[in-house]
């Protein structure tokens, strides 16, 4: 075949321009270390390396996330730590001061003690992580969410609401990140049992003044139903004739019901007398209306479904026969209230009170345990993903470095072969032998 | 013995010397690009005939020596057609390398460029939702509008970059329409010359080489076909339609933006003419080659790439600003749009795209919820919890339980200005007759406000639905702004009893707007929630939600009409697949088969509908077939195979204009030592005829000289 003398030329400068141009991609591929730059360099594996590049770093955030989960959960529950010790040392407190030996001084002295444990379990339940208090619910106050009133304190306030914090990974799972006040103090329980504040401010009362507290010991309705008479009515209009408590009134012969509250201040007692049409409400009534004489009061926790009777001292209460009757009827039992209150007995409701209280700390403790597991399992997984996906990336962007220089060297090679070539084949015409 | 031999010697010596010019001019032009070789045809001379002087000496007539009966152009036509072909399809494909090529890496993927700005945007919302507070944190606040910035940078520098380049390939496209006319001049003139030279019997060979070489040329720029004609000028056509004829040139114009029948711009050259020609004529088929190179980029790569950008984009802000405006910010303030248009009357593009918030205060992260409201009670009677399962009709571990009748009435829920009703039952078998039924059935009414049980608090949480992915909430909605707040009231009053909002211990929003005062807590953080489910969601691209102006009656091939105006609707495509009145019975996905544009955008689209929708009205709006990230993945897919498919056809077809030229080559080109042999038996036959004639001076001499003197 013919070859004209410029194809000669023609395909020599093309081939080593084709050899130039591959050495160069395969200089570009090892330099950067990765055999996709551009979308053409792999167009079919595109999208997944821009849908894998945004799930690492979505990963490495959710990763980050779990992290302050894992701390947060990790702050509450040394939070909830210190909250057990500070009742285990109330408890023993109360074990102390539970004697009739004690000195009024030394009770004191026992009641300062609480008083500072009071204090500290305050300051755990205002426990901030992050600028965020812990156990405020999801209603985030700027301020402390427990409040105290009193001097010393007498009661709290809590400004927070019951909803557990929780926060939402980005696959979707949402996982608790705090207790709720409730299920840490006991605030507003379910059972009507009283929270770590209220026992502790009964417990230091008891000791530092001798005022004593008979409350229902349960929740005086009988489950599945309430003590409500008609559905918006307050709760202290149930009558006492009601089915819905727990114990059923029993009338004494007269059809009334009667109980005596005798103490020191009237060592006779006063006797006080309801008809099945009575209600709560004329219960507290009728025994605050006689609080000069007897020094007790008595107010009704509508959540609790409690009566709550505070003296100044030690006070029984004992049902007794209303006028003219033969036999009592058993209100005391109706209200779950007992025969006799004093700083001894008082005492002993309270460690029973501490240890459901500490029994709720123990069990969200295990509860949070928990979760510390699953954002742990969770972050792993994340962690996993991350490495998979980054793997994943690797395959599609990373090049086979041994595989590129292998060829930047055949290249090479080929090309020095081209450039001999040319100078060869180009130099000689039959020119150069004319005579 | 004659002077003949001197004579038929001197002409040998004449066409040697002919064929040694020849044999020059091809060396002289072995590099002229277009050059085709010739050779000299050599022939006998024709005999003297009828000579008695022969016929009497001799044997009879003898040969006259020899000459030059032509001067021939070695060269293939039938290879030119093949040559211009494959040198117009390189030509196409190698301008559409070169600028995908910068495109590619101008939007600077995968290492760069929008995915890793709406990767960045993602991750700051994902530490939104997980900041302290729900959102409170200012610093997460501030990340989430930089990285929104930059995004909507990113954006605007795609678009501009897109735009850019269409500027460009006008450009360019318009200095090889100049070129192209300069070509067409000079065939012209050459085609005149040929014709001329012909007309005298001359051999233009030169005025041959230098046309078809242009020829050549004008197949870089555009497909044409070429036919000799007899008078030996060519024919240059487009598609049948001349270019050259003769010496007649026509011209074409300057590249212009036309409009295709469907309405769309479109990038075309016509001829020139005077007055130009209409901005609806179909313009010139180009073929192959750089022009027609720079049309399809322009029609289908650029422009292509441009719209899906700008559908990214609206889609991304429509689903965003949903979000963000059914959201309250860190003050309670109802949340604004988070991306809006720089210029405030046109619809949002890739290039039409900012942050409209500046304060990170201003970021709506809450939702109306009345998780921490004051309106909402728990619904538990006190010591019970409420089995959810369980009957609520005279269930007395519930506060205000219905009698044993039950209630029925109908909710009338408002929100995004859509107030849609949902009648419920206590009765046992109907839909509200446990605390689940009454929630899992209010939610299925897609009412714009979901309902959920929270256990701890014992109450029923009502909470906007920000983003309705759904549809059925969308298509009440209609062109209604969003907005954050929702009323939810017992309208008509109930039927039966006290109705079911005292029933789940919600009868205190009544008819009370859901507002920030009343409504959600200050670290909810709901519409951060619901951005970062966007992300892997489905979503309609583009961004479409409107009503037909028409009705379809009869199912089967329909156009039905679109309200002109915003919602912008002027990024639907042929192929793109709506939902038709969702939240029907009669709800169904179309795929658009045609479009109708006029200046404000999509006028109508057709496509094949199974039902019928008998009342105009019904809504319109994009399926929701895949997520953002994935349609930006598909759009960054075709740039980059269409890039490859640029950079592979550039090489196989330079390749193949290679091979072919060669093979022309082998025929028409130069050989320098074919011409050197051809240069020595030139020049041997011119030694052998000059040393033939000393041989005859001599014998003359001899004959006139020499012979014996008469004396």
């Amino acid at each position: 075949m013919r070859i004209a003398t410029s194809t000669i030329y023609n395909n020599q400068s093309a081939s080593i321009d084709d050899l130039v141009s591959q050495q160069q991609q395969y200089g570009a591929t090892l330099s950067s270390g990765k055999q996709v730059n551009v979308p053409s360099d792999d167009p079919t594996q595109i999208a997944q390396d821009l849908s894998v590049r945004t799930a690492i770093a979505q990963g490495n955030q959710t990763s980050s996330n779990v992290q302050s989960i894992s701390a947060e959960l990790t702050t509450v529950d040394s939070a909830l730590s210190s909250l057990s010790s500070v009742m285990q040392k109330a408890r023993s407190l109360a074990v102390q001061g539970a004697s009739n030996a004690l000195s009024p001084a030394q009770q004191q002295a026992i009641a300062n003690q609480v008083d500072g444990l009071l204090q500290q379990a305050i300051g755990i339940a205002n426990t901030q992580y992050a600028g965020k208090y812990v156990f405020a619910g999801t209603a985030n106050p700027q301020q402390k969410p427990l409040l105290t009133s009193g001097q010393p304190v007498s009661g709290v306030t809590f400004n927070g609401n019951l909803n557990a914090q929780s926060q939402q990974l980005n696959n979707g799972q949402t996982i608790q990140t705090s207790l709720t006040i409730q299920q840490a103090f006991n605030y507003q329980s379910t059972d009507g049992s009283p929270d770590v504040f209220q026992t502790l401010i009964t417990l230091r009362d008891t000791l530092s003044s001798g005022a004593v507290v008979d409350a229902s010991a349960a929740a005086i309705n009988k489950p599945s139903t309430s003590l409500i008479g008609t559905p918006v009515a307050p709760a202290t209009s149930s009558l006492l004739s009601s089915a819905n408590f727990a114990t059923p009134l029993q009338t004494d012969s007269t059809g009334s019901a009667s109980f005596t509250i005798a103490s020191g201040l009237d060592p006779n007692g006063t006797t006080f007398t309801f008809t099945p049409a009575s209600t709560i409400q004329n219960v507290v009534t009728a025994i605050n209306a006689q609080t000069a004489t007897t020094g007790v009061s008595a107010t009704f926790d509508n959540h609790a479904q409690k009566l709550i009777l505070t003296g100044a001292g030690s006070f029984q209460v004992k049902d007794a026969p209303s006028p003219g009757a033969t036999n009592a009827g058993n209100l005391v039992e109706v209200f779950g209230v007992q025969p006799q209150a004093d700083v001894v007995s008082n005492l002993s409701r309270q460690i029973g009170d501490l240890d459901t209280a500490l029994a709720g700390v123990v069990n969200s403790r295990s509860v949070l345990g928990g979760n510390i597991q699953t954002i742990t399992s969770i972050g792993d997984a994340t962690d996993s993903q991350v490495v998979n996906n980054t793997k994943v990336q690797s395959g599609i962007e990373d090049a086979d470095i041994a595989k590129v220089i292998s060829q930047f060297s055949q290249t090479q090679t080929a090309l020095q072969a081209a450039y001999g070539t040319t100078t060869r084949l180009e130099g000689k015409t039959l020119f150069d032998y004319l005579p | 013995m004659s002077f003949f031999g001197l004579s038929l010697m001197g002409k040998s010596l004449d066409a040697f010397q002919y064929a040694l010019n020849a044999t020059s001019d091809n060396i002289a032009n072995v590099n002229t690009p277009g050059a085709s070789r010739q050779i000299v045809d050599l022939s006998q001379a024709p005999a003297i005939v009828g000579s008695p002087f022969y016929a009497a000496h001799g044997p009879g007539t003898s040969g006259d020596g020899v000459t030059v009966s032509d001067l021939q152009r070695i060269h293939a036509d039938s290879y030119d057609s093949l040559f211009r072909g494959a040198s117009a399809s390189q030509n196409f494909f190698s301008v559409q390398q070169n600028q995908l090529n910068a495109l590619q890496g101008s939007l600077g993927e995968p290492n760069g460029g929008i995915n890793t700005q709406y990767t960045a945007f993602q991750t700051a919302i994902n530490q939104l939702v997980a900041q302290a507070g729900g959102g409170s944190s200012t610093s997460s606040r501030a990340n989430v509008l930089a990285q929104a910035q930059a995004l909507t940078q990113a954006l605007n520098q795609a678009s501009n970059t897109i735009t850019m380049q269409k500027a460009q390939v006008f450009q360019q496209a318009g200095a090889i329409v100049t070129k192209a006319n300069g070509v067409l001049d000079q065939i012209a003139a050459l085609n005149q010359q040929i014709r001329a030279s012909t007309a005298v019997g001359d051999n233009p060979n030169t005025f041959k080489d230098q046309r078809d070489q242009l020829i050549d040329q004008l197949s870089q720029y555009i497909s044409t076909q070429t036919s000799i004609q007899p008078d030996g000028s060519t024919l240059v056509t487009v598609n049948g339609q001349a270019l050259v004829n003769d010496a007649v040139v026509y011209h074409l114009a300057q590249p212009a933006i036309g409009t295709a029948a469907d309405g769309t711009q479109t990038f075309k050259v016509d001829f020139a003419s005077n007055p130009p020609a209409a901005a609806n004529a179909p313009g010139v088929p180009l073929g192959s080659g750089q022009l027609a190179g720079f049309a399809d980029l322009y029609n289908n790569k650029l422009t292509t790439y441009g719209t899906q950008l700008d559908n990214f984009a609206s889609s991304l802000a429509n689903e965003v600003n949903r979000v963000t405006q059914a959201g309250y910010d860190q003050n309670g303030i109802a949340g604004q749009a988070l991306f809006q248009p720089i210029v405030a009357s046109l619809p949002i593009t890739a290039g039409n795209i900012k942050v409209g918030i500046a304060n990170p205060a201003q970021l709506p992260a809450a939702l109306a919820s009345t998780a921490a409201g004051t309106l909402v009670v728990p619904l538990n009677s006190a010591n019970n919890k409420v089995d959810t399962s369980a009957q609520i009709n005279n269930n007395q571990t519930l506060a205000n339980p219905p009698a044993a009748a039950g209630t029925t009435g109908t909710l009338t829920v408002t929100v995004d200005g859509a107030a849609q009703t949902f009648a419920y039952s206590s009765v046992a078998g109907g839909n509200a007759d446990t605390i689940d039924n009454f929630i899992s059935n209010f939610n299925g009414a897609h009412l714009g406000v979901s309902a959920s049980f929270d256990v701890p608090s014992q109450r029923v949480v009502f909470a906007r639905d920000p983003a309705n992915t759904d549809l059925t909430h969308r298509a009440a909605q209609g062109a209604n702004p969003t907005t954050p707040g929702f009323t939810i009231a017992e309208l008509p009053a109930p039927t039966t009893g006290a109705g079911i909002l005292a029933a789940v211990g919600a009868a205190g929003i009544d008819s009370v707007p859901q507002s920030s005062a009343n409504a959600f807590g200050a670290s909810d953080n709901g519409a951060a929630n619901a951005l970062l489910k966007i992300f892997s969601a489905n979503v309609g691209v583009p961004a479409l939600q409107t009503v037909s102006a028409t009705a379809v009656a009869a199912p089967g091939i329909n156009t039905i009409a679109l309200p002109a105006g915003p919602p912008p609707v002027n990024n639907v495509r042929v192929g793109d697949v709506l939902t038709i009145d969702a939240g029907t019975a009669n709800q169904e996905n179309v795929v658009v088969s045609a479009i109708n544009i006029n200046g404000a955008g999509v006028e109508s689209i057709t496509a094949t509908f199974a039902n019928a929708h008998i009342a105009a009205g019904f809504s319109v709006s994009s399926a929701q077939t895949q997520s953002l990230g994935q349609y930006y993945g598909q759009t960054v897919t075709q740039i980059g195979l269409d890039a490859q498919t640029a950079i592979t056809g550039t090489q196989t077809q330079t390749n193949l204009t290679k091979n072919i030229d060669q093979v022309r080559q082998s025929i028409d080109g130069i050989n320098i030592d074919e011409e050197t042999q051809n240069l020595i038996k030139y020049q041997n036959a011119y030694q052998a005829a000059a040393r033939t004639i000393n041989v005859l001076d001599s014998l003359l001499n001899t004959v006139v000289n020499s012979l014996g003197i008469v004396h």
